[in-house]
C-alpha cells in the first residue's frame, strides 16, 4: 500500500495560489455567518414555540428540532439545491441553498439552546418584572434575556465552530468557497497535498482561535455572575 | 479480649503539609495489638488525615509507619520508598488494614454481595463459588442476610455502611480503621452502626476509630488519643481523659459533652 | 405509469429500492465501524490524557485539538486525494471514509471519555485501593463501568453524527446512501424524491439509534445511581 515516495512538499503552489484560498475562505466566513444569522431566528422561533403554554404548538416545534437535527446537513443541502428549488420552481442562487441548509441545521440546535438558557432564568425574576409593572414584551427584552445571554453564549459559539466546519460542504453545490479553489487550483496543479493542508491549517487555527475564545468568555462570564 | 502490649502500629514523627498548611505536625503513636484506640478533636485537627495515612491514601511527606515493625515508609538505609513496585506492595498492607469511609463508598454499580466479594476475589484470588459463600456469610453477620441482591441505591446509609464494613471484614484484616463512620447517617441509624463497632471491638481485632461519638469512644476504646491542630494534644485511657487537667482537652469535653 | 403524471413520483424511488437499501447499509456499515474505532481510539487518547507522563498528556491534547477542529470534508479529501500522492499510499474510498470517520469521532469521544472517568467521585477509587485493589483493578472494576453509564448518552450522539456525516463519504465515491441517491436522482431526474427518501431513511435511522441510547442509558441508571 505504502511506497517509499521521494516526495517534495511544492512551496510555490502555495506561494502562488494563497491570495485565491483566502478569497475563498472569505466565501466561507460569509456563508457560515449568514447560516449562524439564520439559525439564530430559527432556534428562538423554535425554542418559544416549544415553551408556549399550547400543546400542540409545543409538539409541533419539538417534532420540527428532531426533524432537523436528524437530517445531514449534506443530504439538506441537495434537498433543498437540487430537489426542493426544482420541484418546486423556487430559483435559489447556490449561496442561498447554502444559507438555508447551515441555518436549518444550526436553527435545531440553537432552538435548544435558548430554551435551556430561558428556562435557567428563574421564575421569580419574570414575577419580579411583572411586579414592577413590565409588560411580557419589556420582562423579556430588559429582565429575561440578558441573564439568559450569558448561559447562551458560549454553547452559540460552539454551534458556529459546527456550522463554519460544515460550511466546507457547500461547494459541492458549486459555492466558490475555499475548498472549492482549492480543489479547482488543485487540479491544475496537481498538488491537492499542499492545498488541502494549507486549508486544513487554516480551519483548524479559526476553530482553535474561536474555542479559544469560548474558554475565555466562559471563565469571564462565569466570574461576573459570582461577582453578581 | 485478648489484648497485648506487643507493639502492633508504630506511628514515628510523622508530618503532612497540604500547601503552607500543616495537618500533622510530628505525630508519635503506638498501638498494641488487639488495641481500641478512639481518635477524637475538633474538625479540622487532623484526625482522619492521620488515619488516612496508616493505609497511605494519603502520603506523609516524612515520618515513618511500622506494622510489625516493618516499615512501610523507609527502606533498610533510611530513604523513602516510592516508585512502581512500591505502589504495588502497598495493596499487600492495604488488605491486611480494612478502613469503613465516612461516605460509605460502596460500588453503585454492584450489588450488596458483588461489593464484598470483589475484593476475596481480586486481592485473596478466591474463586467465585467460595468468594461469595464468605461474602454472604459476612452479610449476613451484619444482618443484611435479606439484601444480598440489591443495589445500593435501594438500601438506607445504614445498610450501605453495613455493605461497607462487611466489605472490609471479609478480608480477615487484622487492624480496621474507621473514619468518621456516621456522620452522614440520619441520627436513628447511628445506633445500629456503633453497635456493629461495638462487636467487633470485643473479638480482638486491632482498631483505630476516629468519631464525634464521644460516649461511644469512652465506652468502647481502650485508649483515647485528642488531636487538636495537627498534633497530639494527649493520650490516655477513658477515664484519664476524662479527668484530664490540659485545658485544651477540658475545653472541647466540655463543649461536646 | 399511466400518461397522467402526478406532481409526485415515488415510482421510481420503488423500483431503485433494493439500490437504496443497499446504499443505506454501506452507510450503517461506515458509520458503525468508524464509532467502534473510535471508542477504542478515543479511550487510548483519553487514558493518554490522564497519565502522569507529560508527553502522552501533550500528544493525546494535540490529538484532541486537531481532530475536533478540522471538518471532515477537508480532512477526507486530504486523507484521499492529498496523502495518495504525497507519500503514495492508495487507500480504496471506504477504508479512506472509515478512518476520517474514526479520528474525527475518535478526538472527540476522547474528551467525552475523560470527562467521564474524572467525574467518578474519589471516594471510590480510595475504597477500591483500601481494599488492596490494584490501581488497574480499580479502573477495570470500579472506574470503568461506572464511566460508562456516564458516557453513554454523549457516544449514542457521537453515533447519531458518524450516521449523518457519513453522507459526506459520497464525494470521494463511496457507494454509501448519498452517493446512490445522487446518481438515481441523476439518472431518473427526479431529485426531490430520491434526496426526500434518503432524508427519511437517514431520520429512521437516527431515531432508531436515540431510542436505543435511551434504553440503554435507562437500563444502566437503575443499577448505578451515586451513593
Amino acid at each position: 500500500m505504502m511506497s517509499n515516495s521521494n516526495y517534495k512538499f511544492d512551496w510555490n503552489v502555495i506561494e502562488k495560489y494563497w491570495p485565491e484560498i483566502l478569497k475563498g475562505l472569505i466565501i466561507t466566513i460569509q456563508i457560515s455567518l449568514a447560516g449562524m444569522a439564520f439559525s439564530i431566528l430559527l432556534g428562538i422561533c423554535l425554542a418559544n414555540g416549544k415553551l408556549s403554554n399550547n400543546l400542540l404548538i409545543v409538539r409541533i416545534s419539538s417534532s420540527i428540532t428532531e426533524l432537523f437535527r436528524s437530517i445531514p446537513l449534506f443530504v439538506l443541502l441537495f434537498w433543498i439545491y437540487y430537489g426542493f428549488s426544482l420541484k418546486f420552481n423556487f430559483a435559489l442562487t447556490e449561496f442561498e441553498a447554502g444559507v438555508l441548509a447551515l441555518g436549518i441545521t444550526g436553527g435545531a440546535y440553537m432552538a435548544e439552546v435558548f430554551r435551556a438558557g430561558l428556562l435557567a432564568v428563574p421564575i421569580g425574576q419574570l414575577e419580579a418584572a411583572y411586579a414592577i409593572g413590565l409588560s411580557k414584551m419589556q420582562s423579556s427584552m430588559f429582565i429575561i434575556f440578558p441573564q439568559a445571554i450569558r448561559i447562551i453564549i458560549p454553547p452559540m459559539v460552539n454551534i458556529y465552530i459546527g456550522l463554519l466546519k460544515g460550511a466546507t460542504i457547500v461547494s459541492v453545490i458549486g459555492v466558490s468557497d475555499m475548498i472549492y479553489v482549492a480543489r479547482y487550483v488543485s487540479l491544475e496543479t496537481f498538488a491537492p497535498f499542499e492545498l488541502y493542508s494549507l486549508v486544513g491549517i487554516i480551519f483548524i487555527s479559526l476553530t482553535l482561535s474561536i474555542s479559544g475564545f469560548v474558554y475565555l468568555l466562559e471563565r469571564k462570564l462565569g466570574r461576573s455572575k459570582v461577582d453578581g | 479480649m485478648n489484648r497485648t502490649t506487643e507493639s502492633y502500629i508504630e506511628i514515628i514523627n510523622l508530618s503532612k503539609s497540604f500547601g503552607s498548611h500543616k495537618v500533622l505536625d510530628n505525630i508519635n503513636l503506638t498501638v498494641n495489638r488487639g488495641e481500641v484506640v478512639a481518635i477524637i478533636g475538633p474538625s479540622g485537627s487532623g484526625k482522619s488525615t492521620l488515619l488516612r495515612c496508616l493505609n497511605f491514601l494519603t502520603r506523609s511527606e516524612s515520618g515513618e509507619i511500622k506494622f510489625q515493625n516493618r516499615s512501610w515508609s523507609l527502606n533498610s538505609e533510611g530513604k523513602r520508598y516510592k516508585g512502581k513496585k512500591y505502589e504495588k506492595s502497598l495493596s499487600e498492607l492495604r488488605s491486611e488494614v480494612g478502613m469503613v469511609f465516612q461516605n460509605f463508598n460502596v460500588f453503585p454499580h454492584k450489588t450488596a454481595v458483588q461489593n464484598v466479594e470483589l475484593g476475596l476475589i481480586k486481592v485473596r484470588k478466591m474463586t467465585k463459588n467460595s468468594a461469595r459463600e464468605i461474602a454472604i456469610k459476612k452479610l449476613e453477620q451484619v444482618g443484611l442476610g435479606d439484601k444480598i441482591n440489591q443495589y445500593p441505591d435501594k438500601l438506607s446509609g445504614g445498610q450501605k455502611q453495613r455493605v461497607a464494613i462487611a466489605r472490609a471484614l471479609a478480608l480477615e484484616p487484622r487492624v480496621m480503621l474507621f473514619d468518621e463512620v456516621t456522620s452522614s447517617l440520619d441520627p436513628e441509624l447511628v445506633g445500629g452502626i456503633l453497635e456493629e463497632i461495638r462487636r467487633l471491638a470485643n473479638t480482638g481485632i486491632t482498631m483505630l476509630v476516629v468519631t464525634h461519638e464521644m460516649g461511644f469512644a469512652f465506652q468502647v476504646a481502650h485508649r483515647i488519643v485528642f488531636m487538636d491542630s495537627g498534633k497530639i494534644v494527649e493520650v490516655g485511657t477513658p477515664d484519664e481523659i476524662r479527668n484530664s487537667q490540659e485545658p485544651r482537652t477540658r475545653a472541647f469535653l466540655s463543649a461536646i459533652l | 405509469m399511466g400518461n397522467s403524471k402526478s406532481f409526485f413520483e415515488f415510482e421510481a424511488v420503488v423500483s431503485s429500492w433494493d439500490i437504496l437499501l443497499k446504499g443505506f447499509a454501506v452507510a450503517m456499515f461506515a458509520a458503525t465501524l468508524a464509532t467502534a474505532l473510535a471508542i477504542i481510539l478515543g479511550l487510548v487518547v483519553a487514558l493518554m490524557r490522564l497519565s502522569t507522563v507529560a508527553i502522552y498528556r501533550w500528544i493525546a491534547f494535540a490529538f484532541t485539538q486537531f481532530f475536533r477542529g478540522v471538518p471532515l470534508y477537508v480532512l477526507l479529501v486530504w486523507v484521499y486525494f492529498g496523502l495518495a500522492i504525497a507519500v503514495n499510499i492508495n487507500l480504496s474510498a471506504i477504508l479512506a471514509g472509515v478512518i476520517t470517520l474514526a479520528l474525527l469521532n475518535a478526538g472527540y469521544l476522547s474528551e467525552t471519555f475523560r470527562s467521564g472517568i474524572l467525574a467518578i467521585d474519589s471516594g471510590q477509587i480510595e475504597a477500591g485501593l483500601a481494599l488492596g485493589l490494584s490501581k488497574q483493578v480499580v479502573f477495570k472494576e470500579i472506574v470503568l463501568p461506572q464511566a460508562f453509564r456516564i458516557v453513554i448518552p454523549p457516544m449514542g450522539n457521537q453515533y447519531v453524527d458518524a450516521i449523518k456525516d457519513s453522507a459526506i463519504l459520497s464525494i470521494i465515491g463511496v457507494p454509501e446512501l448519498m452517493r446512490e441517491s445522487q446518481q438515481l436522482a441523476n439518472l431518473y431526474y427526479q431529485p426531490f424524491e430520491f434526496y426526500t427518501c434518503a432524508g427519511l431513511l437517514y431520520l429512521i435511522a437516527v431515531v432508531l439509534v436515540s431510542r436505543g441510547t435511551n434504553k440503554l442509558e435507562k437500563r444502566f441508571y437503575t443499577h448505578s445511581a451515586q451513593n
